[in-house]
């Protein structure tokens, strides 16, 4: 119990690291984010989410748990099919950066603190880093990939995804809420 | 030997013919069927309350990038196909319903069958 309060605490904090990065280096004012590094960030997020859910359906044996993954890994999936076709249409291609560094980092540890993990422990980690990763998330697009962006398409497309999200983020906290009555 | 089988396939067709006459009685008495258009949006149902007449169809389209469904609520008593992008389902609906998306169970809605 205690151990796995730790691993979200850790978890919350290093998304909200990415966060603080992300706008300590967006206050310094320069550099800014080119439309190819909102994009690049854009992707990265989503495909951390899709490599959760691959743990998950690795170790968990709950339904509930394993259905929320496979939403996780189709939604986030259509969102970076969304994203590179429309990054293709404008030929913009997603260029690494600072954001998507610090957020891959953040989620190998992520990761390795999950995969550590079995039976019951595994799918509340699971799903407490799910709840904090979607809040962080929510707020870097909203707060940082938004305002970063440049063209209307892209930014229409960011907006478009954040009721997804949200709706991933009550369907967590759902199963937060049942786990934690059991 | 050909009258009697005659009469009788007459006599059979007789209610047939009858109801050609009047013209469907039966079926006057309501009104034609509407079709309602729910839109799933942005994570929504809209409109997510619709009122039906009994036998009314309710199609559901799809028009957001990530894949939903629509599922009866009290007991899984009918759902749709997991519907992607585009898709749209269609359902005559005769009593009314509490439904939600398996994949997403935030979103829910219903049918008032009047
Ligand atoms: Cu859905």
């Amino acid at each position: 119990m205690k151990r796995f309060e730790k691993i979200t605490m850790k978890a919350t904090a290093l998304l909200l690291s990415v966060f603080a990065f992300g706008t300590t280096v967006l206050a310094q004012g320069n550099p800014t984010l080119s439309d190819a590094e909102v994009a690049s960030a854009a992707v990265t997020a989503n495909q951390i989410d899709i490599d959760f859910a691959a743990i998950a359906k690795e170790k968990s044996k709950n339904t509930q748990v394993l259905e929320f993954a496979r939403t996780m890994a189709n939604d986030h999936q259509a969102v970076i099919d969304q994203a590179v076709a429309l990054t293709e249409k404008l030929s913009v291609t997603p260029k690494d950066n600072a954001v998507s560094q610090q957020l891959k980092a953040d989620a190998e540890k992520t990761k390795e603190q999950l995969r550590a993990k079995s039976g019951k422990a595994f799918d509340r980690a699971y799903i407490d880093n799910e709840v904090s990763y979607h809040t962080a998330v929510i707020a870097a697009v909203k707060d940082i990939l938004i305002p970063e962006t440049e063209n209307a398409e892209l930014k229409d497309l960011l907006t478009s995804v954040v009721p997804a999200l949200e709706a991933h983020l009550e369907h967590a906290k759902m199963i937060q809420h049942k786990m934690s009555g059991k | 030997m050909m009258l009697p089988m005659l009469t009788a396939t007459l006599k059979a067709l007789l209610p047939c013919a009858l109801i050609l006459l009047t013209g469907f009685p039966f079926l006057k008495e309501r009104p034609a069927a509407k079709l309602h258009r729910v839109e799933i949006v942005q994570m929504k149902f809209s409109p997510s309350s619709l009122s039906v007449q009994p036998g009314d169809t309710v199609v559901f389209v799809n028009l957001d990038v990530v894949t939903h469904d629509v599922t009866e609520a009290s007991g899984k008593s009918w759902r749709s196909p997991p519907l992607a992008a585009k898709d749209s389902w269609k359902k005559v609906v005769r009593t009314s319903a509490n439904y939600y998306c398996s994949f997403h169970p935030v979103m829910k809605g219903t049918i008032t069958v009047q």
